[in-house]
């Protein structure tokens, strides 16, 4: 009996014997790595430099644009300051985040047993999506009052709509032929929707929890600026009104460092968890 | 057209099922009808057949014949328009609810995020009270398909043959009394389908397990069965039924030899009516 599978062994073993090549292309492929970890970081530390320059030569006043330098002093000398107006921010990010996420999926499963839910409905969170956020956040405040509450609604509500239709798509999109599958196994509904829609809906939810993950970060700012005191959002439009712009920009850093770190999480998660995922395996 | 030597002589029953009075499955003038926007078609029209316990027939027939349609029927995932089913002695649906019949689809039909061994081992986890093992360990039977040492790959880390073996492991891990396979090598290269043909008669010679077949390939139907059921297009019925006359243990080598070629021959002329 001759298999693909010892194949595939001796195919190995072949490849083990000249240990020396395999040596070299594994620092091969270990220097073109760290090139594509290094080569964004040097575009970036560039950049900052020839701003430096610039603000210096063409001596630019610090509340137009201020220098990175003065960004960094702003950032260390009001560091403790900057992160108690961070911490706000991130838990209506992040209550919002998974408010929105759940809501979506518990709906998105209700749209696939139930389809006429999906007719009524869908429309009505289309209509409520083409809303801009900004005109969302005054009626919320209106609504929610002026605490975390309209806040933590504009990030679930801005999380939702991509979750909604992502994860509707996935538990929906499972093969016939693993449906029929299921069928010969005389699956009850409950597995089927536990073993195959929903394993099969991950990838799909992991791409909309990405998007999430940034814009949950934007609601929550975007509905500090509407009435708040404290918050990356409210830190924002203090700085603007007073002209300080190096806090500005250090108020921004904090920001986007918050979403990208919380971009990360969401990405480490599904690497984790959807390794048998073609796309992401490599 | 009226079905052709439908009679089965009594000589061509397998070895193991001599005297063996129940069919595993016995089908008799099933007609399906599907309706759709464009109108109704009749996929398949009054077909009849009978497999004995423990025989391989393999069905061949133009694309569009309804071979997997008759499939489908047996394994009760379609209801015949009109028609009885038999399968071992009873109703299709208690058949499937007991887990007699294993099922092999054309592209595998694996669950991308399970392992070999986690995929076979799908019907002993769903189904509730009904998953009782058999007799092989899902770890044994990647073994009898030959992937021991693969048990812990993913789908997308193995070959499109290495697939359809999991897949066949998966159908036989509840010890089923009958296997449908609906053109499980059908997407295979040809040197990998020769090869998983060989093995599937070892399987089939081990396990003792009736085989119903779908094939579009000459060669396949021809080498495989004991008996090649031909079926013609539109409406889907049965156009003869051909005994397979070859020694046994069957070894690609035989191809060559001149009752197979004959056999091939007479196979291709039929299918040209059809
Ligand atoms: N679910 C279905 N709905 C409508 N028509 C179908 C369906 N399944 C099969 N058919 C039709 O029935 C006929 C036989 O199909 P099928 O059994 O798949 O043929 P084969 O497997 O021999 O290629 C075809 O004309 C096909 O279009
Ligand atoms: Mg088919």
């Amino acid at each position: 009996m001759s298999l693909r599978a010892t194949d595939a062994l001796q195919m190995g073993g072949a490849f083990a014997e000249d240990a020396e090549a395999q040596a070299r292309f594994e620092g091969t492929q270990r220097m073109l790595a760290w090139r594509r970890r290094l080569l964004p970081i040097a575009a970036v530390v560039g950049l900052l430099v020839v701003w430096e320059i610039a603000v210096v030569v063409f001596d630019i006043k610090p509340f137009i644009a201020p220098a990175p330098s003065m960004v960094a002093k702003v950032l260390a000398a009001k560091f403790g300051m900057l992160m108690s107006n961070l911490l706000p921010t991130a838990i209506e990010a992040l209550s919002g985040f998974l408010l929105g996420n759940a809501a979506a999926i518990a709906i998105a499963t209700a749209f696939v047993y139930k389809r006429t839910l999906e007719e009524a409905f869908f429309p009505v969170a289309v209509m409520i999506n083409t809303i801009p956020v900004v005109a969302k956040a005054p009626i919320l405040v209106l609504l929610l009052g002026n605490g975390m509450e309209p806040k933590i609604a504009i990030a679930a509500l801005i999380c939702f709509f991509p979750t909604l239709v992502n994860m509707t798509r996935g538990l929906r999109d499972v093969s016939p032929q693993q449906l029929e599958l299921m069928r010969i196994l005389s699956a009850s509904p409950r597995e089927v929707f536990i073993k195959l829609r929903l394993k099969n809906a991950l990838p799909y939810l992991f791409s909309a929890l990405k998007i999430a993950a940034s814009t949950a970060v934007i609601g929550a700012i975007v509905g500090e600026w509407i009435g708040a005191t404290a918050g990356i959002g409210a830190l924002i439009i203090q700085a603007t009104y007073n002209f300080d712009s190096p806090l500005l920009y250090a108020t921004i850093v904090v920001g986007s460092a918050f979403s990208a770190t919380f971009f990360g999480v969401i990405s480490w998660a599904e690497r984790r968890l959807l390794k048998w995922n073609v796309g992401h395996a490599a | 057209m009226p079905a052709l030597a439908l009679d089965r002589p009594s000589d061509r029953m397998a070895p193991t099922a001599a005297g063996d009075a129940t069919p595993a499955i016995t089908l008799d003038r099933i007609t399906v009808r599907f309706t759709t926007e464009r109108g109704t078609v009749t996929a398949l029209d009054g077909v009849d057949l009978s497999v004995q316990p423990g025989g391989f027939v393999t069905l061949l027939g133009p694309s569009g014949c309804g071979k997997s349609t008759l499939l489908r029927v047996v394994a009760d995932l379609i209801a015949p328009s009109s028609g009885s089913v038999r399968v071992l002695g009873g109703d299709a649906s208690v058949a499937r609810e007991r887990r007699d019949i294993g099922f092999v689809f054309q592209d595998a039909a694996l669950l991308p995020w399970r392992t070999a061994q986690q995929n076979v081992e799908l019907p002993l986890e769903v189904g509730g009270g009904r998953a009782q093992p058999g007799k092989r360990s899902p770890r044994e039977l990647l073994e009898l398909v030959g992937l021991a040492g693969w048990e812990n790959a993913y789908p997308h880390e193995l070959s499109g043959g290495m697939r359809q073996r999991v897949s066949i492991a998966r159908a036989l891990v509840n010890d089923p009394k009958l296997l449908l396979m609906d053109e499980p090598f059908g997407a295979l290269d040809e040197i990998t389908r020769d090869r998983l043909n060989e093995e599937l008669l070892r399987v089939w010679e081990e396990t003792g397990t009736t085989i119903l077949f779908v094939t579009h390939s000459i060669y396949e139907a021809a080498f495989l069965g004991q008996e090649v059921l031909l079926l013609a297009a539109r409406p889907g019925r049965v156009r003869e039924l051909v005994p397979v006359d070859l020694p046994a243990p069957r070894q690609i080598a035989m191809r060559e030899t001149r009752a197979f070629v004959e056999l091939v021959a007479h196979l291709r002329r039929v299918l040209e009516t059809c």
